[in-house]
């Protein structure tokens, strides 16, 4: 493999003019030995002058031309002088390649605190009035497509169902079992103490169905399909493919966004009402092993205290979960710009606003029910 | 004349061999055309001889090195001596131009900053960039981006430059702006470059040889006046059907 020539400088002083002979290549490996000595040069405060001798010089590339423009401009800040000497025509081409030094640019103006509110208000007002414009775009063209007036696009749905659910059937299954038995050991050890043992299963049904089953699987799905929403259109919007559609007459919220959201309506539902039930299972082992209850108790009363009511209440959640969800993700996705980069923080963010909004939206059920309950 | 780029019975491909039987030599100071139809090999051709796909059978030689057989460290160190313009300009959508530029430079060399930014504003007018340096790639026009790989691609100043289609899909002022300043490089900077090209513009404006690529070989191989004039019918093809 070549090496450049080997580089070096010796110096020559003549009174206040200093003498820089080169040698060898001045090329991006070697260029930092002129540099330096060039630095050092100018600093000297009895050099009026600095010749550079580019007769013993072999290549010359931007990086050196880089460092003898930069050490003029110093040498001259100083009222000093930088000279050439004994350039070859493929120097002189080299140093045609640097552009005339610019003026500095004006200083910009830094952004006040008020501003910075301003802007990021302004910001979060524009992006919450796409995501309405994008919840009426589906309404109204799901309710267009449900008197068949419009066409979603073949098979979409059922696919969309496969990979947001069949795919998720064995995480959420085994993470409420888990919870499940969780709420059971810590209600089967409090309970125990105050002879209340079998009112276990009222706790596990009760919390199961009401908050944990509609929330770990809302979790879950953010984490699975809300995420993948946001970095498939994203990926689609930065390839062009989304321009791709509107430039066809295809409305892209019909093509992409609907069936993303009528899958996820189902998924997300028929997930939690799974959940609900593996959840109880989960409880009921912990029971029968702790407590000595049988199945047939646990479920009796479970069938006795866990109402119609309660079902309802998780299940209606889970209906907004999966929108919050899917439009999250839709949105986030469809207004992502620039590339990669982009794609995951509209990822990120849908994971993130995602989880925010269902644990606020849960809140807020858990609110209005007790007062609706017992007031 | 040295050999920069030698390639003995190169078989390269994915799978399957989409070239075979490929002898090739570029020497240093030329400025050299792979030409073709679309799916003919060129760019997979490219890929092989910048390290990027390894060949099927045969050989690659890059600076008197052999590509592949040499070990991680060496070849990174051999390839720091080429510099590579992809066709879909590659560059890093997260970074500003200028830091997409300078990126080689911040890795690879311990050269003070002031000398970076200065490299990197010399690279930036010398593609006629200058101005655009702290925008961002999805912010500035498909030509501009190329513009920009081109300059990320020269910025180490390289012995050997590969350009992949440099000037597709541009506009006659653009591309002959990017034909100069390939020029440019190899007059002012000693550089070697080696072009994947089907623009004839192109080819004809900067090329100082052709390497015409057909039917899974090398079909003809000569200046591009020779190549114009040649009787074989997948060469006479390639340059009289888009001259009709």
């Amino acid at each position: 493999m070549d090496s450049p020539a080997q580089p070096g400088t010796s110096v020559e002083r003549r009174g206040t003019t200093v003498v820089v002979h080169v040698h060898g290549d001045v090329v991006v490996p070697t260029v930092e030995q002129l540099d330096t000595a060039l630095r050092t040069l100018g600093g000297e405060r009895d050099v009026r002058q600095v010749v550079v001798d580019l007769g013993g010089a072999g290549r010359l590339d931007s990086s050196g031309v880089a460092v003898l423009e930069l050490a003029r401009r110093a040498l001259q800040r100083s009222g000093k002088e930088l000279a050439l000497e004994h350039l070859e025509p493929r120097h002189r081409a080299a140093f045609e390649l640097a552009p005339p030094p610019q003026p500095p640019a004006a200083p910009e103006q830094p952004v006040t605190w008020l501003e910075g509110v301003g802007a990021g208000t302004l910001a979060v007002a524009a992006s919450v009035r796409a995501l309405g414009a994008l919840v009426l775009d589906t309404v109204r063209l799901s309710a267009a497509i449900a008197v068949r007036r419009k066409r979603i696009p073949a098979g979409s749905v059922g696919a969309h169902v496969l990979a947001m659910g069949a795919d998720a059937l064995f995480i959420v299954g085994l993470l409420s079992f888990l919870l499940g038995m969780t709420i059971g050991f810590q209600g089967a050890v409090q309970l125990q103490r105050f002879g209340a043992g079998p009112f276990v299963s009222d706790m596990v049904g009760v919390s199961m169905v009401r908050e944990f089953s509609p929330l770990i699987t809302a979790i879950v799905l953010t984490g699975r399909t809300g995420a993948a929403i946001a970095a498939e259109l994203g990926t689609m919007r930065v390839g062009s493919e989304i321009d791709a559609l509107t430039a066809m007459g295809v409305n892209p919220v019909r093509f992409l966004v609907v069936p993303r959201i009528v899958a996820l309506t189902f998924v997300q539902p028929a997930l939690t009402l799974m959940s609900m039930f593996i959840g109880i299972a989960g409880g009921m082992l912990v029971a029968s092993l702790l407590l000595d209850m049988s199945p047939s108790s646990f479920w009796l009363r479970i069938i006795e205290r866990v109402t119609i009511g309660d079902f309802t209440h998780g299940i209606g959640k889970s209906f907004v979960f999966a929108w919050i969800i899917g439009f999250a993700g839709s949105h986030l996705g469809l207004h992502t710009r620039g590339g990669a980069a982009s794609v995951g923080i509209a990822t990120t963010r849908t994971v993130v606003v995602s989880v925010f909004s269902i644990v606020v939206v849960d809140a807020a059920f858990a609110t209005l029910s007790t007062f609706v309950r017992y007031s | 004349m040295t050999a920069l780029v030698e390639c003995r019975d190169l078989a390269c491909g994915y799978d399957e061999p989409v070239l075979e039987h490929v002898d090739l030599t570029i020497e240093a100071g030329e400025i050299v055309a792979l030409l073709g139809g679309s799916g003919c090999g060129k760019s997979t051709l490219l890929r092989t001889l910048t390290g990027l796909l390894p060949p099927l059978a045969g050989e690659v030689r890059l600076f008197g090195e052999s590509l592949y057989e040499l070990d991680v460290e060496a070849r990174d160190l051999l390839l720091r001596r080429i510099g590579i313009a992809f066709q879909q300009d590659a560059l890093f959508s997260s970074m500003t131009l200028e830091d997409n530029i300078a990126l080689p430079l911040r890795e690879l060399t311990h050269l003070p900053d002031a000398v970076v930014g200065e490299m990197v504003r010399m690279k930036l007018a010398l593609v006629g960039l200058s101005g655009l340096e702290h925008r961002l790639p999805a912010n500035v026009s498909g030509g501009q981006r190329k513009r920009a790989a081109l300059a990320r691609a020269s910025i180490l100043d390289p012995e050997l430059i590969f350009c992949d289609e440099p000037t597709a899909g541009l506009d006659p002022i653009v591309a002959v702006g990017i034909d100069e300043t390939l020029v440019k490089f190899r007059d002012a900077l000693g550089c070697t470059i080696v072009v994947v090209s089907h623009e004839l513009d192109t080819v004809k404006a900067i090329a100082d040889r052709g390497i015409m690529l057909a039917r899974g070989a090398i079909r003809a191989s000569g200046t591009i006046d020779e190549l114009v004039g040649s009787r074989d019918q997948a060469v006479y093809e390639f340059f009289h059907a888009r001259t009709t």
